[in-house]
């Protein structure tokens, strides 16, 4: 007889993590409370591009209470420094405070410390910033025009950034095609918005020569080697730690000025340093994200296959390249995924990074694959339309059925169910896309139906950043699995988890190697000193390489544990099994060990351990992504319904089909897909930074830079399809991003859809909506 | 975002009140919800150096004196929803209510707070204005009754003097039966209108007998339609002449142009809200 040994990876486990974060117990960067702290305002440029004349500090002399400024006078040559190892890249180097110029509004000048934050915010206000206009960049035209002059000193022109990918014979597709599209599409700049804003506390301990960092990070390992190449200490001195962190999102994927500024300070003043971002800060000048144009043109034959693609993309990445990913990441990775989940097989990308006198653009949910896969499926949609073919039909003409598929830029996709996900919707929607069609002539209200169908590439690792030549460098995460005497677990992860649930999953897929149960396993993240070294969690690597890294590791020592069993129980490990706690033989389950009385011999009762055997339940596993990721594939369908007269949209549903491979657990999928998908909404109806002339930003807060709320959102269906990846060694696939991806395309397309015009910017508001449905009431548009 | 020093002080009545705003002056305000004041003090936008909380204050009282409906200045916006002399006369008030932020807001907001404040594209000072409110304003020097027409001057300026607060709202209650509506566009629900259109109906059947009609968001106070309501006076109401009142009604108004909203789509929501709101107003008739 067999034991039953229920499964934990797939099972819908409740995230452990939820009960101190739902119960308000958890401790976030602000609940850091340390005695003899000093709190630091930033004094932040209010121009967007002007030489520095004075910054005069004098007024805080007679505040009446104790301040400490710091200007970029006082710092030396401190700098974030994002370099891509390209001969075509301009460099940027942004100092800590601005030394000569400031090139942003929001870029930090002074660092003003006081005993209290209300009295550094106080005396930040009182140093005056005397600054000489320089003209701004604040377009991408102006970016490209020769006549305004850069905004580095020694740069030839506001280019960070220009190169070219190309694949196959693009002058033949060109020349056999039947149809020729051509479309310009236009994604606006926008934010992440964490719930919790960055922040930063650091102290220095000179008795044991040791600097503690806290940080509302995604990547506490990078911090801490940046602060240590920056600030000269060795990394042995250095512990980083991410206490809760209240949403990353990518925002707080990169390692900023701020954390190696509080560092040093806390070294300089030998107190503890205290930054709490506040929101205007965030929304101005932490990260920014989009800010997308390209111009694509498809080669389409007679029968409809698409034969290929030219794009020109260019993205607006304000002032400074930012580390790890550089100015280089957004425009690369657009120009990388284009091509998408179609078989064709000529494309060529020309690529370019532009500078502005706006806040730097980083990473965010999907980068640049919202934008791409915009450009891509709205594309799609327009050729359909001009061939005069049904929009899935088109789809599921040229969608890859055949794996492993090597696309045109040579990166092989594995196993997906890209034509599935496009059946399975059209079943789905089927009702939608019938009662859509009623409302075609409608002056009052119509309904549309739009998807967009995508593939992430997704749990991409080192091989991927050495092709980008990007200062990131690596891409493995590292699991050290430590079974404790009494038989539970500590997990030692690479990966910082910030709302991924990784508590849980990754227990989940402990507990199926050791045959234990999951809440035995603790999972320990987020501080270097307890965790082994990785690059952080960020680029929907989390589930398939810190669970692959985690399983690994697991198996070494659920291999030394049926060594012991098997030494006991007289038998082969071979012969073993691990399941409910339990070491068994395998054919005869009631012959059995505990587990924990396997661990307890491992670390205590060593002398029962068979001959030789060293003692120690500890195993490490840094796994790596295989060469080119592996592709998860998505479709999204939004049904949306216009009130014409006031251009008034309603999304009546939104259906997500998605195949990530093996799922680790569904209830923290679906959490992941929906969360996406808001904030995908968000980028297709509501959210945009926006500057004025000047390059002043005018969304400032939350009255202003609006993002979806309850009521704007339908219930999110999500429906899984599952194909393991053969890539993987649980089989899984990344999907933390994808969520975010595909809302934008899908609702344009289905406003599109109804409205019968072009779609090609967002964010769709109601003055856009409504003037893209002028020719309905019968205006010139 | 933490605001400049102030100094608290809690009134125990109106008089102390009154006497401490007068003290102050321009650098005092008083403060009861602080659903407006408060987000601008952490701006920064604002700095009274003294805020007098009036939260104690006995200002919470609605009542019906002969013709008048008094609402006080501390009336929360949740209440509108429970007060049947409201609804019973002044359905355009109760239906604008909903359109005012999200439950947190209407817990919290007072009506004099929203008032004062007086935001363009609020809800409450456009439906003062659409019923010919009173706004009734004390200080150590006596009362002021101010007609709403003249109580809102700008965005965000009112005819308050230093050193005086809105105590109460005053509602003349009409003679007839009348029917009433408010419709706002907004992003998104709870956001400040885009456009908001009250319209205030008396019938006699399909037959307007009198017609108020008043916008919130066009320009920087709450607006009239004058030529509008003169229009639908013994007009009997139908799609294409409450169509007609809102061209008339659009063309008579200069919206603001923001990188929001354009001024044309200001202008081009008028007429299709006015529409829409009279529709409304009369269909609440059945």
């Amino acid at each position: 007889m067999k034991a039953e040994n229920p499964r934990q990876i797939g099972a819908r486990v409740q995230r452990f993590e939820d009960v101190r974060l739902l119960s308000g117990v958890a401790r976030y960067i602000d609940d850091i409370r340390l005695p003899n702290c000093l709190h630091l305002t930033f004094a932040r440029s209010q121009m967007a591009h002007g030489r520095i004349l004075d910054v005069d500090t004098s007024a805080l002399e007679d505040i009446g209470y104790p301040t400490w400024v710091f200007t970029g006078k006082d710092i030396g040559d401190l700098s974030m420094k994002a370099h891509q190892d390209v001969p075509e890249m301009q460099y940027s180097e942004q100092p800590l405070l601005a030394r000569d110029v400031v090139r942003f509004v929001g870029e930090p000048v002074a660092a003003v410390l006081a005993e209290d934050p209300y009295l550094s915010e106080d005396a930040a206000e009182m140093v005056f910033i005397d600054c000489d206009p320089l003209p701004v960049v604040g377009t991408m035209d102006q970016a490209r025009d020769p006549s305004i002059p850069p905004i580095h000193d020694g740069w030839k022109s506001n280019v960070f950034i220009e190169r070219q990918m190309k694949g196959g014979d693009l002058e033949a597709a060109r020349a056999n095609a039947a149809y020729v599209v051509r479309r310009t599409f236009r994604n606006q700049r926008q934010t992440g918005v964490p719930m919790e804003c960055r922040g930063v506390v650091a102290q220095y301990s000179p008795g044991d020569r040791m600097l503690t960092v806290w940080s509302s990070t995604q990547m506490p390992h990078l911090v801490r080697t940046y602060i240590s190449e920056e600030l000269d200490l060795p990394e042995s001195r250095i512990r980083v730690i991410a206490p809760e962190v209240g949403g990353g999102f990518g925002v707080k994927g990169q390692v900023f000025g701020e954390e190696v500024l509080v560092a040093w300070l806390a070294m300089k003043t030998q107190r503890p340093v205290k930054w709490i971002e506040d929101r205007r800060e965030n929304l101005i000048a932490s990260i920014h994200a989009r800010d997308h144009a390209h111009t694509l043109e498809a080669y389409v034959s007679k029968e409809g296959r698409l034969l290929g693609l030219w794009a020109d993309i260019s993205v607006d990445v304000g002032a400074y390249s930012t580390f790890p990913f550089t100015a280089a990441g957004d425009p690369g990775m657009a120009a990388k995924v284009m091509p998408g989940p179609y078989d064709f097989q000529a494309y060529e990308a020309t690529f370019r990074a532009l500078a502005s006198n706006k806040c730097p653009l980083g990473t965010y949910r999907g980068v640049a694959r919202p934008s791409a896969v915009f450009s891509q499926e709205r594309l799609m949609d327009e050729i359909a339309k001009e061939i005069g073919m049904d929009p899935i039909e088109f789809r599921l003409k040229n969608i890859i059925r055949e794996f492993p598929y090597k696309n045109v830029l040579g990166f092989t996709y594995d196993p997906g169910s890209y034509a599935e996900s496009l059946e399975k919707i059209r079943e789905i929607l089927a009702d939608d896309i019938a009662a859509a069609r009623e409302t075609r002539h409608s002056k009052e209200k119509r309904i549309g139906v739009g998807l967009a169908c995508f593939i992430e590439q997704t749990a991409h690792g080192t091989p991927d950043f050495t092709r980008r030549r990007v200062p990131i460098e690596t891409g493995y995460i590292a699991a050290r699995v430590e079974m404790q005497p009494d038989g539970t677990v500590v997990i030692g992860l690479g990966l910082q988890s910030h709302g991924q649930g990784l508590e849980t999953t990754m227990a989940q897929v402990a507990a199926d190697a050791l045959g234990i149960d999951p809440k035995d396993v603790f999972v320990r993240h987020g501080d270097t000193l307890t965790s082994p070294y990785s690059v952080g969690t960020w680029g929907s690597r989390g589930g398939p390489l810190g669970g692959g890294a985690v399983h690994l590791a697991s198996l070494k020592i659920a291999d030394k544990l049926k060594a012991i069993a098997a030494h006991q129980l007289q038998s082969n490990k071979d012969q073993i099994s691990l399941g409910g706690g339990k070491a068994y033989i395998t054919d005869d389950p009631s012959r059995y060990i505990p587990i924990r009385t396997l661990a307890r011999q491992a670390l205590r009762n060593v002398e029962n351990l068979p001959e030789g055997m060293i003692p120690g339940l500890e195993a490490e596993y840094s796994l790596d992504g295989p060469r080119d990721g592996t592709y998860s594939n998505a479709v999204h369908a939004a049904v949306v319904e216009i009130d014409v007269p006031t251009g008034k949209l309603k999304l009546k549903r939104f259906v997500v089909v998605e195949d990530c491979g093996t799922i680790i657990n569904p209830l923290v999928v679906d959490g992941q897909v929906r969360g996406g998908v808001v904030q995908g909404i968000g980028s297709a109806l509501f959210e945009h930074m926006i500057y004025d002339e000047q390059c002043q930003p005018l969304t400032t807060s939350f009255a202003d830079y609006l993002m979806p709320l309850a009521p704007e959102l339908p219930n999110i269906e999500v429906h899984h399809i599952e194909t393991p990846t053969p890539l993987n060694p649980i089989g899984a696939k990344g999907l933390g991003e994808g969520g975010a991806i595909g809302p934008a395309p899908a609702i344009a397309n289905a406003v599109s859809d109804a409205l019968g015009v072009e779609v090609n910017e967002t964010p769709l508001t109601l003055n856009a909506i409504w003037r893209l449905s002028a020719h309905i009431r019968g205006e010139a548009s | 975002m933490r605001p400049a020093a102030f100094e608290y002080h809690r009134a125990a009545s109106i008089e102390e009140a009154l006497s401490l705003l007068a003290e102050f002056g321009e650098d005092g305000r008083p403060i009861a919800g602080g659903q407006s004041l408060v987000p601008m003090m952490n701006l920064r936008l604002a700095r009274p150096e003294h805020l007098v909380d009036i939260n104690s204050l006995e200002l919470d009282k609605i009542e019906r004196t002969g013709d008048t409906l008094s609402l006080g200045a501390l009336v929360r916006h949740e209440r509108y929803f429970n007060e049947p002399l409201i609804a019973e006369h002044f359905p355009a008030f109760l239906d604008a209510a909903h359109w005012i932020g999200h439950p947190t807001i209407r817990r919290h907001g007072s009506l004099g707070g929203s008032i004062s404040h007086a935001d363009p594209s609020a809800e409450l000072p456009c439906v003062c204005v659409l019923h010919d409110a009173t706004i009734v304003a004390r200080s150590v020097n006596g009362e002021r009754r101010i007609p709403a027409s003249e109580f809102f001057i700008s965005a965000y300026v009112t005819a308050l003097e230093p050193g005086e607060m809105v105590v109460a709202v005053e509602l003349p209650i009409p003679q007839r039966k009348q029917h009433g509506a408010f419709i706002e566009i907004a992003e998104r629900m709870g956001d400040f209108a885009v456009i908001g259109i009250g319209a205030v109906l008396e019938l006699d059947g399909d037959t307007v007998l009198d017609a108020r009609i008043a916008c919130a968001g066009a320009e920087l106070t709450p607006v009239r339609a004058a030529s509008a309501e003169q229009f639908l006076k013994g007009r009997q109401l139908t799609e294409e002449v409450a169509q007609e009142a809102g061209q008339l009604f659009a063309q008579s108004v200069d919206p603001v142009n923001d990188y929001r909203s354009s001024a044309e789509y200001r202008r081009h929501l008028i007429v299709q809200l006015t529409s829409r709101t009279l529709m409304r107003a009369m269909k609440s008739k059945a």
